[in-house]
């Protein structure tokens, strides 16, 4: 990778890994998980993410408020009623300070998202990347509220690959 | 409030786990905002250690930045 690449693909994780940190704050949590990665990555100048969740029926504009859905249904099953509040009131205010820290799941994403970049040329860090890999994950918020969403993780994967021209 | 609702069973773990994750994140939403809410009423940091089971150095530490964000200073 030339060093104009290397530089690009540095901004490239610094704007998802902020994004995806801004993301957890927004909703109270201090440490990103998969599901965090997989908003942060829609948010991505390159647009693959987005292009791939629309190529299977998914407006990205849902995929927040399913994530809230998902864990207020989960507390329903308890028998705790709550409002799903995506509008980000209940969030953090204070900046994040210290070294990035994410879940081990959003880590082992990250991971697999650099690896598959490395599949693909340009070796750039791209969002659907980070789609493909969220879809590896079985268990979790983030495949429960694709679930909720009617999307089949094995299509998606299979689409975000496609969309980074990986076969 | 938990009310006459069964919990899920453990023949449900994707279901029970996934009210874990959601009961922590609440649980940790409340404890923020009951943290802020006591400080600006004039709990000191040992007090409200006292009330969390931690230290007061702890829950300074934990929430200080928190409840001066949300109070403007």
């Amino acid at each position: 990778m030339g060093f104009i690449n290397a530089a690009r693909d540095m901004r490239t994780i610094k704007q998802l890994l902020t994004a995806a940190e801004a993301e957890a704050r927004s909703c109270g949590e201090q440490t990103p998980g998969p599901e965090h990665l997989l908003l942060a990555s829609t948010a991505l100048p390159d647009g693959t993410a987005a292009r791939a969740l629309e190529r299977v029926g998914l407006d990205p504009r849902r995929l927040r408020t399913a994530i809230e859905e998902a864990h207020a249904g989960a507390l329903a099953s308890v028998g705790i009623d709550v409002e799903p509040r995506p509008d980000g009131t209940s969030g953090l205010r204070s900046p994040a300070t210290g070294a990035f820290r994410s879940t081990p799941q959003a880590q082992q994403v990250f991971q697999e998202a650099v690896s598959l970049s490395k599949s693909t040329k340009p070796s750039l860090l791209r969002g659907a990347h980070v789609v493909a890999a969220v879809c590896s994950l079985e268990h979790g918020t983030a495949s429960r509220a694709l679930a909720a969403l009617g999307v089949d993780r094995g299509r998606l994967r299979e689409t975000a690959c496609d969309e980074v021209g990986i076969r | 409030m938990v009310g006459a609702q069964p919990l899920p069973g453990p023949e449900e773990p994707e279901a029970a786990l996934a009210a874990v994750v959601a009961l922590r994140r609440l649980a940790s939403r409340l404890e923020v905002a009951a943290v802020v809410e006591a400080i600006t009423q004039g709990w000191t940091w040992a007090q409200v250690g006292e009330a969390l089971g931690i230290s007061a150095q702890a829950a300074h530490k934990k929430f200080a930045s928190e409840v001066r964000a949300r109070r403007g200073r």
